[in-house]
């Protein structure tokens, strides 16, 4: 069981680059190319909202659960 | 930082010339084991003592020193380790925990120092002198639980680690 990172699709959905995501919240490109490709072992709740804040989604848009998945 | 820094240099030169002399006072152990079974006449002649009681001083002489630089080698490595500023890592939990357990047998060669100290008093001022306090005890069980705690903190780090 896995959860997928979907932030590349909402990027191209807004038509936002990561750069520009990364300025506008404030979390460096190395950590959002992380989040990104799914590497990352965990995410606060205060970078979601801030990602979430600036794309105008909902967590669940930028993240989903694959059961046949395997952890990062 | 600075102070720290001093702190840890410091550190590192008491830890390097306390393992160098207990190399040295375990070659010597080591030469005195030798000399008493090669030549145990001459050995009791020098050393003015009951000979089977120096052979078994010296052994525990031979475990207290090997234990003494297992727990150097350890203390070395850690304050290598933290002078880089890296300590809270799962290496130097377990070195600790390593350190406990020299401590452990340290406290514990204290019987038999006793033990020899009371079997051969023709030992007189050579004999081991067994200090049996409850400190050291205290400190065996602290140096365990510090080691617990870096255990914990060094998986918490790791769990941090790839938060974003």
């Amino acid at each position: 069981m896995a959860i997928i990172v979907r932030l590349d699709d909402m990027l191209a959905r807004r038509g936002v680059s990561l750069t520009q995501l990364s300025e506008s919240v404030d979390i460096t490109l190395a950590n959002l190319s992380i989040l990104k490709t799914g590497k990352a072992r965990a995410i606060r709740f205060s970078t979601l909202a801030a990602i979430c804040g600036f794309l105008d989604c909902q967590p669940g848009d930028i993240l989903g659960f694959d059961p046949q998945g395997e952890e990062p | 930082m600075i102070r720290q820094d001093g702190l840890m240099n410091g550190a590192r030169l008491v830890v390097r010339v306390a393992l160098w002399a207990n190399r040295l006072f375990l070659a010597g152990v080591v030469l005195g084991l030798g000399w008493s079974l090669v030549s145990p006449g001459q050995f009791a002649a020098v050393a003015g003592a009951e000979i089977a009681g120096m052979r078994w001083e010296l052994l525990l002489g031979l475990v207290m020193g090997a234990a003494t630089d297992c727990l150097l080698t350890a203390l070395a490595a850690i304050i290598a380790v933290a002078a880089a500023g890296d300590p809270f890592i799962a290496a130097n939990a377990g070195r600790l925990q390593r350190i406990g357990w020299c401590l452990l047998v340290l406290q514990l060669c204290e019987l038999p120092g006793l033990l020899i100290a009371r079997g051969y008093p023709g030992l007189g001022a050579a004999a081991p002198v067994p200090d049996v306090s409850i400190t050291g005890w205290i400190a065996v069980l602290m140096v365990f639980v510090l080691a617990r705690v870096f255990a914990v903190g060094a998986a918490m780090r790791d769990d941090l680690d790839g938060t974003i």
